[in-house]
């Protein structure tokens, strides 16, 4: 099964760290720009940027720690069907907003409850998303965390996913609204490491520490 | 019951010239506040304010029921206030809402439609579920506090924590957060939610009788009170989400 990596996002040198200020934790209301920006989590006003959700502030970053998932045109989703209509299917996102297939673009049927992956193709004025090339998973996990964790669980260039999938021998799936379909290998040891990048994404010198966790889990098995 | 006076049940709200708790005027009850108790809802909190303790769960955003209540330009905010059976010192009855816990409800919700961010999640609802455990007077205002943190755990991006804190006169005195006596026996008691980035009001609500110049003080006390209320607020955020080899604040 081919992957499909998304890294544009993916921050953090993972070797040779350079010494950098520390980063900040900063909470609603408080400024981070006297302009206005468009940052993820921020909201504008008076001409100046604050923050809107708990985020970490490092080097002029917003990086948000927490965060919901809106669909995005050219985004690569996992979902899950919920519902079959006449005209079409409606997908789960994990999120807010439900995704839909039209019978008139996909010819492939699907059952409720099937796991696909998609791309978003669309999404109208009140975020619902259209997609469209649908793949259907079958057999294996799927494992869900928050979305803004994602580009560390891919990891610079897919560096950190690519550590992953060497250790454990699994084909990972990582949707961009925080889905992860994983099947084949270890899949207990890569869920280990994706629940371990989640509660340490941002803490300095991640990408060694989880080498180390796979090199001794791994030879445990 | 503000203002009953005449009463001769009534206790002394004052002594030698102090509060009958031994605090100062503008001195608030120890606060302490858990950030992300539970693990179903977005987000969590506890906020234990003197003899208070109220539980704060916030869900959503998510889809809107029932369906034909949705708002296609912004988000819903929908709080749900609830005193437990066993959360007084008098009977409170059966569990559930009841004509004072849907007015409380219903203020919480205008205090929170004014904060969040409700047009970046249209055609949604956020849920506050706010559980009075254990009440000593101001369990709305510590609903507030709860619900404010339980936002922030959640993700859900709103302009500032809000903090909120009841001031009120009791036997002659403006006086802040006030405690279950001094509700029910003292002259006033007004209820006040601050965005204190802004200085603005989020909630203000009156009960009894003050004058100009005593309302006027009794804000001043409350919004000097609220940001220590939102200093407790913003160390027990800082804490529940320190990365290590990040500075804190």
């Amino acid at each position: 099964m081919e992957s499909v990596d998304f890294n544009e996002n993916g921050e953090q040198a993972p070797a040779g760290r350079v010494q950098r200020e520390p980063g900040r934790i900063v909470l609603p209301g408080e400024m981070v720009a006297d302009r206005p920006t468009d940052m993820e989590g921020c909201f504008v006003a008076a001409g100046r940027t604050y923050v809107g959700v708990i985020s970490l502030l490092r080097e002029g970053k917003v990086i948000p720690l927490k965060g919901h998932y809106l669909p995005t045109p050219g985004d690569y989703v996992v979902g899950i069907v919920t519902e079959e209509r006449f005209s079409g299917y409606n997908i789960d996102l994990h999120s807010a907003y439900e995704g839909t297939f039209s019978t008139r673009d996909v010819r492939e049927e699907f059952k409720v409850g099937e796991v696909i992956s998609a791309k978003i193709l669309d999404v109208n004025e009140v975020n619902e998303a259209t997609l469209g090339e649908p793949r259907k998973f079958s057999g294996g996990q799927l494992l869900e965390v928050d979305f803004v964790k994602v580009p560390r669980i891919i990891g610079r260039g897919g560096s950190m996913l690519e550590m992953i999938r060497s250790y454990t021998g699994t084909d990972l799936f990582i949707g961009k609204n925080g889905r992860i379909y994983m099947r084949g290998g270890n899949t207990a040891l890569a869920t280990l490491a994706i629940l371990k990048i989640d509660r340490e994404a941002h803490v300095q010198g991640l990408t060694d520490r989880l080498k180390e966790f796979l090199e001794v889990e791994s030879k445990r098995a | 019951m503000a203002g009953n006076n005449n009463n001769p049940n009534k206790p002394k709200l004052r002594d030698g010239g102090r509060r009958i708790s031994g605090r100062g005027d503008d001195e608030l009850r120890p606060m302490s506040i858990e950030v992300g108790p539970m693990v179903r809802p977005e987000g969590s909190a506890i906020v234990n304010w003197g003899r208070n303790k109220v539980l704060a769960a916030v869900y959503g955003p998510r889809e809107v029921f029932p369906k034909h209540l949705t708002d296609p330009h912004k988000a819903l905010i929908n709080a749900r206030y609830i005193m437990a059976p066993f959360s007084g010192q008098e009977e409170h009855g059966r569990a559930g809402p009841n004509r004072r816990s849907i007015e409380v409800s219903k203020v919480i919700k205008h205090v929170f439609e004014n904060n969040v961010l409700v047009h970046s999640f249209p055609k949604t609802t956020v849920d506050l579920m706010l559980e009075v455990l254990q009440s000593d007077g101001g369990t709305r205002v510590s609903a507030i506090n709860a619900a404010s943190v339980a936002l922030v755990d959640a993700g859900i991006p709103i302009r500032d924590i809000v903090s909120a804190v009841s001031v009120g006169k009791a036997d002659g005195k403006m006086v802040v957060d006030l405690d279950k006596d001094e509700d029910n026996w003292g002259e006033s008691d007004m209820p006040l939610a601050f965005s204190v980035r802004t200085g603005e009001m989020l909630l203000f609500q009156m009960d009894g009788m003050l004058t100009i110049e005593e309302l006027s003080t009794g804000i001043d006390l409350g919004f000097e009170a609220a940001k220590k209320v939102r200093a407790i607020q913003t160390d027990a955020l800082v804490r529940k989400y320190a990365i290590p080899g990040e500075s804190a604040q």
